[in-house]
Parts: structure tokens; C-alpha cells; sequence
């Protein structure tokens, strides 16, 4: 009897974990926002960054969000259904690309027809759009604004969005993981020797920075760089923008080792090209040695983006650390993944990060984000799509759906197209004679890297198909010119 | 009496003359060249393009102001934004030299061929006939059978001597109007002058990049160089030819197997190509017609 008690309470165990397990999505949704010192009259009550008190007593589920950085952190909370509309400059993550967009230059009345419960917009536009902003309000919609002008306010910044939206617990999980991998970040830093000094344009027109507590310029710091403008004075209404002027960027010109610029909206930085051609910047450290560069400001505003954005730096500041590809100089055969990350590190290539110009035009190959099998999240995103933007390697498409198939080899004869995009190779007259040629897709090119000595033959073939280990491929990548 | 009459008359007629000339036609003698280009936001580039061009025009006709308009209202707004450059559009500089009473105005676009941009240009042109007393529109770059001959000569200062596998690639535009059958005409003048190797192609219309590649595997072509046929090396030069995505000119070829070199200069630096205009603006002072190109 008592053994058979027993056996009945394994079961019911097993079966309310089984139910637990099979319903735990649903019931992380229901729990996510409970919080069990919570004694207010209204479930959300706080003060937004403009200083209107925001009181709600159920989270939003009808959003619209007119900043970029808003619409990024909704979509890494979870949310998606919730989101009805996005702004017109939004393009991260592809799922965007389904909403409706809006912008706070058009007539308000179309966000009013929407009926959201939530807007969400940035301090900034209350000043400078306030009868939108007023019209909005009247009509009895939520309109919060919230933006960190300091690092040490982004944490308090995703956690007012989670609350908001009934996510705060997922906000505070992924807070969690965002301070490990600052801290990974930050213990790597040993490698570093010599602190490069880093001037960063927020703006060519009269030569802005940001603020010395700002997320951007704690992007500097976190990659290892040392910001040479930490006496910028802030523009009040412009934060976490600061003026610096021409005169201080040339007081500092030879400690400027890298000038950065911030790309990808109105009014900010000057590009690479217009940034060489100021006459008075010559004698700048970071001009005579041609190095300018140009970052995306989706990689350094406070979204769980800037993780990548951190790393990407450092691949500027510190390209003999962080662009070494000696580490995958192994006998195993490299996989289409690794070969993407080893080419575009080879090569010192920026990540690609696509504008909302890019999805209004037709890509005939391969649209940014549209691989089956490479998500945003996979720990090789950003190399797989830059390698794949820059030609080195080309994805499959069945049936209309795009794959990259990640774990593959890399055939000696697409290695080949490869190297032949990261150099340049020249023609020679006389040629070495392949006897598998008829085999080899890209013969000419092929031809030019073997008689150029980058590939050699083994016994007089090519051996197109043969897969590359990782020896293979960072011993023929060594003998180019891409460093 | 009657002297003394005449003595206050003339005076009076006089300045009613002079201000009905003020009025229809400016101040006689007063003479300017309005050199319209599309444009461009960088600096440096418009140093040696535009800028350099329209030196060329006031070292040619020291009786004539020069002055700038630009046909892109996008880069004007971007100048004065950024830069706190002012750039008339085109009614803007009519608009100016009217109110600085010019008799004489010649319009000179810096443009390549007859197309909507000229059209434009001629339309907003015709609007201010009324006040000056001669207003002539000059013609763009490749107008007449002479111009495209011209123009292939001196393009080819700028080709270096190509071996029997090298070719130069131009990389035109495009567009949708009837004129872009001017890339294909210019192509076909290379061939007929001796310069086998040379093609041309555009970005926005015939004949596209597969139609060069074409001709680059039929005449066994292994090395190839890319020239703008712009007169800025702007955004198209730098992206769409010289860029390193996968739908670059440069990419697109050098995937095929051709070893590639860029050449990032317009035509706007090339000495011999603003000679063509600056004839073209001495062809349009002597003719009588109000528009050179009837």
C-alpha cells in the first residue's frame, strides 16, 4: 500500500513539472512584471525623463515607439505583437520592417487613429515638438519619454521600459547579462598596452562631442581607448551632445590617435572623406596617419547592441589584438562561419550595418537579416552578414528562403574568390600550367592566385573541392597584403 | 523758353530711359555667366571639379561675372546647414543677377547631355527672358557629333596606353529620358577613333554593367580600370564603382576573375573637358538665337 502512495506521488510529480515545463513561457509572461515590494495605488508609477509623472495601472500593449533605440530594447524585451508601429528611421531588428512607421514630423492624428496605449519618444522631442507631443497627450495617450544621457542611467532606462510593458523581470535578466559581458569585456583589456586617445564627433557642425559621462563615450572607455575631450562642455538641450570647437580638437591634435565619427543620422558626424579633407585638421595625429573612422550610432546607443558596438571598437583602436586571426591556425577544417569572422578581420573591414535606405532598395543576392539560419543573436551575426555584404562568401537560396548554412567547409575553390576580393592580385604573363582547371569554377581567378604564389599546386592540381583547415587558411591569408 | 524746356526735358527723359532699361534688359554692359552644376557637399572635390571649371570661365572672359548655381536643392540645404555655404538653385541665381540689373546673362550647365536635368534648366531659364536683354542657355558636354569626338580626345589624356588585355570601363549615370542613348554613342565614337578597348556603361541606364562585361569577355580583356564619366567622383564614383559591397563595379568584376584599378577622378578635373564648355559658352556668346542648341 505505502509503496504504492508513493509511486502515485512520483507520478502527479512528474506530471505538474511536465505541465510546468510545457506552459513556462506563459507563465514567465504572467509573473514578469510582479513585484512583491510593489504598495502603490497604480501597478507603474514613476517620473519620466522629462519629469511628467507616468502613472498606469496595466502594462501597454498597443506601443508605438518613435526612437530607434526604444523600438531595439521593446523587441530584446520580448515584446512583438505589443509593438504597433515603429519610427520611420527604424531598422533594427528586421522585424521592423513589418510595422507601420510614423514620425513625429507628420500629422499626429495618424498616431491618435492607431489607438496605442504607449508612445514612446525621446526628452528631446517634447521641447522641440510640443504642440505634437501636446496633441498626443490630449487625445489620452501615454506618451513617455525616457533617454540616458549618462551610462549609469541605462540600467534605470530598461527597467522603466520593462515596467511599461510588463517585462521588468526579462529587463532585469538581461541587465544581468549585459553587466557580465561588460565585465568580459573589461577583463580582456589586459591585453592592451598602449591607450590609444579618441576624438568622437557627435556632430561636424561646430565640431561636437559628447559628455564625459555619456553612453557613447563610456563605449570609448570600455573598449580601451581614452576619450582626449573630457573637459567637452554639454549642450543642455542637445544631451548627451558637447561642444568642444576646432580650437580644443587642435590643442589636442597630437594626442588624438583615432578620430571617430558617428554615422547614420541627420546632423551628425562628418564622414570619412570630408573628415581628410579639412584643411585645418592636417596636422592631427589621427589625419596624417589615416585614421578616421566611421562608426554607426545604432552601435553605441544604450540598446543590448552595444555590446557589439564596444567590440567593433576595439577592433579600430586595436586591430593587432583584436583583428588576429592566429588562433584559428589548426588542422581542422575551418567552418563557413569561422571563415567569415577570419576574411573580414583579415581584411580590417567594418561590420556592416545597414541604413533604412538599404531596405528600400532591391538586393538581388542576399538582404541583410533574411538568412534562415543565422539569427540576430548567433555569437557571429555581424561577420557572417558583413563577409557576405563585401562578396567574400555567398549564401544558398531554396524554395525563396536564404540559408548560410554556418557549419559547412569552405571549398579551396571559393577560398580562392575570397582572397582574390580582400587583395589585389596582378596578371601575370606567363602562367603555370593547372591540371584540374576544368574543374575549378573560378578559373581566372584561381590562375592569377597561383601563379601569383599564393596557392600552390600539389603535383600540378588545384583540387578545387578539397576543404581548407584553419592552417591552410591563416597561412595563404598571411601572405597577402591585407595587413 | 523753349531751350530752357528741352534743358529740364532731357534730364527727365533721360532717367525715365534709363530706368525702363533697369526694368526689361539691366544695365547695359553689365555681363555674367551663370555656371550651373548638379553639385556637391565635399569640399575637396568641389576645389578641383567645379570650382577649378568655373576659374577657367573667369580667366576666359574677364568682360563676364561668374557666377555659381547649383541644381540639387538636397546638397544646397546640406551646404548651408553644415557648412554655412549659400548656393543659389538655379531661379535663385536668375533671381540675383536680375536684381543686380546683368543685360547680358549666358546660363553654362556643367551637365553631360541633353537630359531632364538640361530640360529643367532650360525651362526655369525661359521664365526670366523678359529681364535681360540677351539671356542664352550654352549647351552641356555632348551635344553636336564634334562634341562627342572632342569628348572621346580628351578623355584619352586620361587613359594611360592599354596592352591588347587592358580596358578602361567609364561609368556613366543613366537615366530614364531619351537622351541616354549618348552612352551608347559615345562608346561607338571610341571605337570609331581607334580606341578598341575603351566602354562605357551606367549605373541607372543602358547600357548596364552586364552589357560591359559582355564586351570585356569577347575581346579577352583581363585587366580592366574604372573611370567616372561624372563630373564629380562623388557618392556613385566611390560606392557604386569603387565600393567594396558585393554590388560595386569593382566587386562585380573582380569576382569574374579581372584585376581592377580605380580611377576616382571627374571629369570636372580633366583640363580638356572644360575646354569643351568653355567653347561651348564662347559658341553661344557669338550665335544670335536665344538658345544655342535651336
Amino acid at each position: 500500500m505505502k509503496d504504492i502512495k508513493v509511486e502515485t506521488i512520483i507520478r502527479i510529480s512528474l506530471a505538474l513539472i511536465f505541465i510546468l515545463f510545457l506552459g513556462r513561457t506563459s507563465i514567465e509572461k504572467a509573473v514578469d512584471n510582479i513585484d512583491i515590494f510593489h504598495i502603490g495605488e497604480y501597478l507603474i508609477d514613476f517620473e519620466d525623463d522629462s519629469g511628467y509623472r507616468i502613472k498606469l495601472d496595466k502594462p501597454a500593449t498597443r506601443i508605438i515607439s518613435l526612437y530607434p533605440a526604444h523600438t531595439q530594447n521593446l523587441f530584446s524585451l520580448g515584446l512583438n505583437n505589443e509593438i504597433i508601429g515603429v519610427s520611420s528611421s527604424d531598422v533594427y531588428p528586421v522585424k521592423v520592417l513589418d510595422k507601420k512607421s510614423y514620425s513625429y514630423n507628420s500629422n499626429p492624428t495618424r498616431i491618435i487613429e492607431a489607438r496605442p496605449d504607449l508612445v514612446l519618444i525621446r526628452p528631446s522631442f517634447e521641447t522641440e515638438k510640443t504642440n505634437f507631443v501636446r496633441i498626443l497627450k490630449r487625445a489620452g495617450i501615454n506618451v513617455v519619454s525616457l533617454y540616458p544621457n549618462k551610462f549609469e542611467e541605462y540600467d534605470d532606462y530598461i527597467i522603466k521600459i520593462g515596467m511599461l510593458t510588463g517585462r521588468k523581470n526579462t529587463a532585469n535578466k538581461l541587465l544581468k547579462k549585459f553587466h557580465n559581458d561588460i565585465k568580459q569585456i573589461e577583463s580582456q583589456a589586459t591585453y592592451i598596452k598602449d591607450k590609444v586617445g579618441v576624438y568622437f564627433e557627435s556632430s561636424d557642425v561646430g565640431y561636437k562631442t559628447f559628455t564625459k559621462d555619456s553612453v557613447m563615450i563610456k563605449a570609448i572607455e570600455l573598449a580601451g581607448g581614452i576619450n582626449v575631450a573630457s573637459n567637452a562642455c554639454p549642450i543642455e538641450k542637445e544631451l548627451p551632445r558637447a561642444h568642444y570647437g576646432i580650437n580644443k580638437i587642435l590643442y589636442k591634435r597630437e594626442k588624438i590617435d583615432i578620430y571617430l565619427s558617428l554615422r547614420g543620422k541627420r546632423g551628425a558626424g562628418g564622414n570619412h572623406h570630408s573628415i581628410m579633407a579639412r584643411s585645418k585638421f592636417k596636422d592631427i595625429s589621427a589625419i596624417e596617419n589615416d585614421k578616421v573612422y566611421e562608426i554607426n550610432y545604432n552601435l553605441v546607443e544604450p540598446t543590448f547592441k552595444y555590446i557589439r558596438g564596444i567590440k567593433e571598437l576595439r577592433r579600430i583602436f586595436y586591430p593587432e589584438v583584436f583583428d588576429d586571426i592566429s588562433m584559428y591556425n589548426s588542422e581542422e577544417i575551418i567552418t563557413r562561419e569561422e571563415a567569415a569572422e577570419i576574411y573580414v578581420k583579415k581584411a580590417h573591414k567594418r561590420i556592416f550595418v545597414p541604413s533604412s535606405r538599404y531596405f528600400r532598395e532591391e538586393h538581388e543576392d542576399h538582404t541583410y537579416g533574411f538568412f534562415e539560419d543565422v539569427s540576430e543573436n548567433h555569437p557571429r551575426f555581424d561577420f557572417i552578414e558583413t563577409a557576405v555584404h563585401l562578396g567574400y562568401i555567398d549564401g544558398y537560396e531554396e524554395d525563396g528562403v536564404e540559408y548560410f548554412y554556418p557549419q559547412k567547409g569552405i571549398s579551396r575553390d571559393e577560398f580562392a574568390e575570397a582572397i582574390f576580393l580582400i587583395s589585389d592580385f596582378e596578371v601575370k604573363e606567363k602562367h603555370i600550367e593547372i591540371k584540374d582547371i576544368k574543374q575549378i569554377d573560378n578559373k581566372k581567378i584561381v590562375q592569377i592566385l597561383v601563379d601569383n604564389n599564393i596557392f600552390k599546386l600539389e603535383e600540378g592540381y588545384f583540387k578545387p573541392d578539397k576543404l581548407v583547415t584553419g592552417e591552410e587558411a591563416v597561412s595563404t591569408l598571411n601572405k597577402i597584403n591585407g595587413d | 523758353m523753349k531751350k530752357m524746356i528741352i534743358a529740364l526735358m532731357c534730364p527727365l527723359l533721360v532717367s525715365m530711359l534709363g530706368g525702363c532699361a533697369t526694368q526689361t534688359g539691366g544695365k547695359p554692359g553689365k555681363r555674367a555667366i551663370l555656371v550651373t552644376s548638379f553639385g556637391t557637399s565635399y569640399p575637396d572635390t568641389r576645389k578641383i571639379t567645379i570650382e577649378a571649371t568655373e576659374n577657367r570661365f573667369r580667366d576666359e572672359f574677364p568682360d563676364y561675372d561668374v557666377v555659381r548655381a547649383f541644381t540639387s536643392q538636397m546638397i544646397i540645404d546640406i551646404l548651408k546647414e553644415r557648412d554655412n555655404i549659400e548656393v543659389f538653385n538655379v531661379k535663385e541665381g536668375l533671381e540675383h543677377l536680375k536684381k543686380e540689373e546683368y543685360s547680358e546673362v549666358i546660363v553654362q550647365p556643367l551637365h553631360i547631355m541633353n537630359g531632364a536635368e538640361y530640360d529643367e534648366l532650360v525651362e526655369q531659364t525661359e521664365e526670366y527672358e523678359e529681364f535681360f536683354t540677351s539671356l542664352k542657355i550654352s549647351k552641356p558636354l555632348l551635344t553636336s557629333v564634334e562634341d562627342y569626338t572632342e569628348t572621346v580626345e580628351a578623355l584619352n589624356k586620361q587613359i594611360p596606353e592599354l596592352e591588347e588585355n587592358e580596358a578602361v570601363v567609364f561609368m556613366g549615370h543613366g537615366t530614364h529620358h531619351h537622351a541616354n542613348a549618348a552612352y551608347a554613342a559615345l562608346e561607338y565614337t571610341f571605337h570609331d577613333l581607334g580606341h578598341k578597348n575603351v566602354f562605357v556603361g551606367t549605373v541607372e541606364g543602358y547600357p548596364m554593367i552586364e552589357s560591359v562585361q559582355a564586351r570585356l569577355e569577347e575581346n579577352n580583356i583581363e585587366k580592366v580600370i574604372l573611370m567616372p564619366f561624372m563630373i564629380v567622383a562623388g557618392d556613385h564614383a566611390s560606392n557604386d564603382m569603387a565600393g567594396d559591397d558585393e554590388e560595386s563595379w569593382k566587386t562585380i568584376l573582380k569576382k569574374q576573375g579581372y584585376e581592377v584599378e580605380c580611377y576616382l577622378h571627374g571629369l570636372g578635373e580633366n583640363k580638356a573637358i572644360q575646354d569643351i564648355y568653355l567653347k561651348h559658352a564662347y559658341q553661344t556668346i557669338e550665335s544670335n538665337g536665344e538658345h544655342s542648341e535651336e
